[in-house]
């Protein structure tokens, strides 16, 4: 198959004149520091500066001024205000919003094509990555020895939340933004998602909250702890407001996404594409977004009331005058258990669709696979109280608890099962994608079974609090999440940039990476286990060995990343070019050209059969 | 491929998964106890001997994950440029799915019925009089008292052998009491009262930390703690300064 | 690359940045999307009226509705007495009832009014397919709306603070019972003016023609949300009336 022009000749640019066809992201930043500097300014005069939340209340009235700024600018409100005063967009308006015949300016922009957000996606998440991962190295360098030799402690302590954080919110999207954007619908065989302005709106709405989470740093930080539990939060300068902010505005965004992946999914498939016929990635991206619709709006409501505390003399979480930290808590997990099945479902979905095609074999038992998924998604909104195990709160919930969590295991164990399955007696090309699917596999049956050790509530009493716990998550979170969105990146890299990602710097960041997680999550394992607390700036002498291995693994977890952006760099324009369908795929990405028109499909694909029939010999194109 | 052959084939993949299991075994036996505080309560040798038993359950299954990837790797893998021949399009195989499922529920239940068993036991209280300490966390030092003496300090004694339950607040934020060497913690919160109890079994000092982030000097919010006998608890008690 | 003229039609695209689905399609992934994305906001407010039986069931110091300190005053007042020479009097325990329950289904009953006005517009749009008809209604409900805002407003700015003074602060408080009020009302406050929003909306398209006899999935799914709306102050209004002061 030949590649297409990149862009076809049609029609002219669209010529409407008016201020929305000049708004791109550099004019969203100016409104946003505008509006917020008038916001900050009216509070400022406006409101009693004598009383005691006056600062919170100035900071959240700045952050409001941004956000507003920042969504007029990029012309986010347009939409909702056109569709106000009935002046509906015109065919010529949506190929405009599209970025037809715009060239790179319409990734600058709010531009609804999936494929453009797809990529912004990973621009935005490779950008969170890099602010995250420099904030681990600075942590990481001051843990080297005891005392704090490199930063200092309130430093430290601050960049402890934000890197956690920005973390977390990149992990959230890291493969469900780039590719459930810029696959997902053409695997359907659609043309675009059920909402293309929602999806331009979440992505942006990404970009404007992680801006304020990234600005704590420049506003007094964020000593709290990134569960910004009460009451340790009420001592937090206006950084946890801009905190909340970020958060609400965030939840939002992944609201929107959520609902805009589920219509799209159940609306839009083409002729011929049962559910049964989905690709299974779409699935992990399904439960996903019914996992994160459920889960979401309990952190909104949880930091709206943080923030009614701060500013507004509530006490929901203050216990003089009648709340509980418990109960932010229990809010804040409710969203918090569920959240990391959100980041961890699209790596699952992702994977399962790379062992199939480098296998040259089916998914193992395709709708065991489905059910795992489901079940992973279901019972994880059951499980949240294991995070307070020893807080004291409902001891009796504690046996319950304990089962439900010790119950995910078995979902888990079966995606493990299909996994293997699929791989077993295929033909496995080692490829990049297929290197980094082991690398998950070894990662993931550390990071499950440390999880197991958790929700026994005996070895949770002990372990808790400690840098075990730190070290389960981060071989979840690095070693297996981490090394799923590598793997879908280089599986997909293709299909956006015609070019493979480079093998050889690949494989070099691979091994740099992988042999960097298990020497700094192993010993961080140790410290754990012999009584280190986590988020400390300083520990004991006991510790030093353990500590000084975790920064020598952290250095090469950081080069091997280093060499990772590298790739990419260079391998966008310059790599090895690919063909369409380089991996001999048979799902209808694969089937488009690269990279694919504006509208994916010159004629609506009628599917008659799932994508996983790999019977025929295939010459690579 | 026949079956001979794949039979012959698999056994370098049972080779791979009898000596990571021998190897994940020995090391799960070694480890806690090596690595783990010096145990001086009852429910903190339970704790280090469940994390042994989970480690010995897990063994196989983290040794036969290795193996297979690696087994995989070296029997399946097609290196190369050109896209490798289809395989087996092999869709299901219920009994397999079946089997595995049986074996990680009856591997999942074992767990925990020893979890809620060693819960159940941790939470029994003995019912003889236990000695009662309050624990008040503040940023950034722990304090205790006796109550029914006027007794206060910052280093925590406790008679051996004798059941303690400590009542647990904070004056400010949350703190996370642990005594790190008897497997048991409880945050200490401001406005009520949480409670832990264990007993001493073993002589000599242990220290306790801070486990829920606290503020600036979180890290330095230990504690030393000292198991006597009764008599030196005693007369330690009666030599404190008494505060009214 | 060409369009297929097949899949294209006509007339411009209602919503979704219109890759041209014909308004079936659009109307069942827009009503799809209204679910959902009512189930979110069914679930912040369940977390709300969560956090108020968990906040009054746990009743922490005994401060679901009642503070020591001082009330009658303004901050201002207050802080000038404790900074002066004499200092504050010893602080009273402040019980608190709970708020008006006719304030309560007074905005609970004038939302769901709104919301009849709404769908009777719509039956009756799609009987007589009369657009400037339903215009004006949808003008009467957004009304109605605006009315139970000023509700709510006053409904807020009269729930009581306590002047509480401690060892290491003073400040104005809210009690336990308060805050929870006050984000369940200020949560129908902001679906309120999303409703002002959306009524606007319904009021100038169907002027302009664009809500119309044959072309009112529109007015159904803005509908559908609206009805949610007044369902929710319904409930909340039940909950916060029957179950507040501790006995």
């Amino acid at each position: 198959m030949t590649t297409t022009l990149e862009h076809p000749v049609t029609a002219a640019i669209p010529q409407g004149g008016g201020l929305a066809r000049r708004q791109n992201y550099a004019t969203g930043v100016a409104a946003g520091v505008i509006f917020a500097y008038l916001f900050w300014l009216i509070s400022h005069m406006t409101l009693d500066s004598t009383g005691r939340p006056f600062g919170d209340q100035v900071a959240t009235f700045t952050c409001v001024g941004w956000m507003i700024g920042f969504w007029i600018g990029i012309g986010a409100f347009n939409g909702p205000f056109r569709w106000l005063l009935g002046r509906d967009h015109t065919h010529e308006d949506d190929l405009y919003y599209a970025g037809q015949n715009m060239g790179k300016a319409r990734y600058w922009k709010f531009t609804t094509d999936h494929k453009v957000v797809g990529v912004q996606y990973i621009v935005v998440v490779m950008s969170l990555l890099g602010v995250g991962g420099m904030l681990a190295m600075a942590m990481r360098t001051n843990l080297i020895t005891p005392g704090n030799h490199f930063i200092n402690q309130q430093i430290y302590n601050s960049f402890i939340a934000i890197h956690g954080m920005v973390m977390i919110l990149a992990l959230i999207v890291v493969i469900a933004g780039p590719w459930g954007n810029f696959v997902m619908p053409i695997m359907l065989g659609a043309r675009d998602m059920a909402f293309p302005r929602l999806n331009a709106l979440s992505l942006w709405t990404l970009v404007s909250a992680a801006t304020l989470l990234v600005g704590t740093l420049a506003v007094g930080g964020l000593p709290v702890g990134w569960v910004v539990l009460d009451p340790i939060s009420d001592q937090a300068g206006v950084g946890m407001d801009f905190f909340a902010m970020a958060i609400l505005v965030f939840a939002v965004s992944t609201t929107v996404a959520s609902v805009n992946n589920l219509v799209t999914i159940f609306t839009m498939r083409t002729k011929g594409m049962t559910l049964e016929r989905l690709p299974i990635f779409v699935w992990g991206i399904v439960f996903t977004a019914i996992l994160g619709l459920y889960a979401f709006p309990f952190f909104i409501v949880a930091e709206t009331l943080q923030l009614l505390d701060r500013t507004s003399f509530t006490s929901f979480f203050v216990s003089t005058g009648g709340g509980t930290g418990w109960l932010q808590a229990n809010l804040f997990w409710l969203m918090g258990h569920p959240e990391v099945y959100v980041i961890l479902l699209p790596a699952v979905g992702a994977l399962l669709e790379i062992a199939a095609v480098m296998s040259r074999k089916p998914v193992f038992s395709y709708r065991t696979a489905v059910g795992a998924i489901a079940a992973l998604s279901g019972l994880s909104a059951l499980v949240w109280a294991h995070h307070m195990f020893t807080s004291g709160w409902a001891p009796t919930l504690g046996g319950p608890f304990m089962l439900t969590t010790e119950l995910i295991s078995i979902p888990t164990g079966v995606f493990f099962l299909v996994l293997i399955g699929t791989l077993w007696r295929g033909h496995i090309w080692m490829k990049l994608p297929t290197i980094w699917m082991f690398g998950f596999m070894a990662n993931f049956v550390i990071g499950g079974i440390t999880g197991i050790y958790l929700s026994d509530i005996p070895l949770d009493d002990q372990l808790h609090g400690t840098m075990f716990v730190t070290a389960h998550f981060h071989y979840i979170f690095v070693g297996s999440v981490l090394f799923g969105a590598i793997a879908a990146l280089a599986f997909w890299f293709p299909k956006v940039t015609g070019r493979f990602l480079s093998e050889s710097l690949g494989r070099v960041s691979f091994w740099l990476v992988f042999v960097g997680v298990q020497i700094t999550f192993l010993a961080m394992f140790i410290s754990g286990l012999k009584g280190m607390p986590r988020r400390v700036a300083s520990y004991s002498i006991l510790f030093e060995h353990t500590n000084f291995a975790s920064t020598i693994g952290a250095y090469i977890i950081m080069s091997g990343m280093i060499v990772l952006l590298v790739a990419i760099i260079t391998s966008w324009n310059k790599g090895e070019p690919a063909g369409p369908n380089p991996w001999g795929a048979n799902s209808l990405e694969w089937m488009v050209p690269t990279p694919p028109p504006l509208e994916n499909f010159t004629v609506q694909p009628v599917v008659t059969e799932d994508p996983y029939n790999f019977d025929k010999e295939v010459v690579r194109s | 491929m026949s079956d001979t052959d794949n039979k012959k084939s698999l056994k370098s993949f049972y080779w791979m998964w009898g000596i990571g299991t021998v190897i994940a075994v020995l090391l799960s036996l070694w480890a806690p106890g090596h690595f783990m505080p010096r145990s001086m309560s009852g429910n903190m040798r339970l704790t280090i001997l469940t994390m042994v038993v989970f480690s010995v359950a897990a063994a196989p299954v983290v040794a036969g994950v290795y193996a297979i990837a690696i087994y995989a790797i070296r029997t399946w893998g097609v290196h190369g440029d050109d896209i490798p021949p289809p395989a087996e399009q092999v869709r299901d195989n219920p009994k397999s799915v079946g089997t595995w499922l049986l074996v990680s529920t009856v591997l999942t239940v074992f767990l925990l019925v020893w979890g809620l068993t060693a819960l159940a036991a941790d939470n029994a209280s003995t019912g003889k009089n236990p000695l009662v300490v309050d624990v008040t966390g503040q940023q950034w030092l722990w304090s205790f008292s006796y109550p029914g003496t006027h007794v206060q300090s910052n280093e925590l004694y406790l008679p051996v052998n004798r059941e303690v339950e400590f009542r647990v607040t904070s004056d400010d934020v949350t703190h996370g009491f642990w005594i790190v060497n008897m497997g048991v913690q409880v945050d200490a919160n401001p406005g009520t009262i949480t409670t832990i109890h264990t007993t001493p079994n073993r002589l000599g000092d242990f220290t306790i930390r801070c486990e829920q982030f606290c503020g600036l000097n979180h890290a330095f919010m230990d504690a030393n703690g000292h198991v006597v006998t009764s008599q030196q608890f005693n007369s330690w008690l009666a030599a404190q300064p008494q505060r009214a | 690359m060409s369009i297929d003229a097949r899949e294209v039609s006509e007339s411009p695209s209602e919503e979704g940045g219109g890759h041209f689905q014909p308004p079936e399609v659009l109307d069942a992934q827009h009503r799809l999307g209204v679910w959902l994305f009512i189930g979110g906001d069914i679930i912040i407010v369940a977390a709300l009226l969560f956090t108020y039986l968990y906040l009054r069931g746990v009743n922490t110091s005994g401060h679901w509705m009642s503070l020591v300190g001082y009330k009658g005053h303004s901050y201002a007042y207050y802080q000038n007495i404790a900074t002066g020479s004499v200092g504050l009097p010893a602080p009273k325990l402040i019980h608190i009832g709970p708020m008006s329950a006719g304030m309560e289904w007074l905005i609970a009953a004038v939302t769901v009014v709104s919301g009849a006005i709404v769908w009777q517009a719509e039956r009756a749009l799609r009987a007589t397919k009369n657009a400037k008809a339903y215009s004006t209604m949808a003008a009467v409900a957004t009304v109605v709306v605006l009315v139970a805002i000023v509700l709510t407003i006053i409904q807020l700015r009269s729930i009581p603070e306590v002047f509480v003074a401690t060892n290491d602060s003073q400040g104005m408080a809210y009690t336990a019972y308060d805050s929870a009020f006050l984000a369940l009302a200020g949560s129908g406050l902001f679906h309120l003016v999303v409703l002002t929003f959306l009524g606007l909306g319904l009021t100038i398209r169907s002027s302009k023609g664009l809500i119309n006899g044959e072309r009112w999935f529109q007015a159904r799914l803005v509908r559908f949300f609206w009805v949610w709306i007044a369902a929710s102050s319904v409930i909340v209004a039940a909950v916060t009336t029957t179950i507040n002061t501790i006995h």
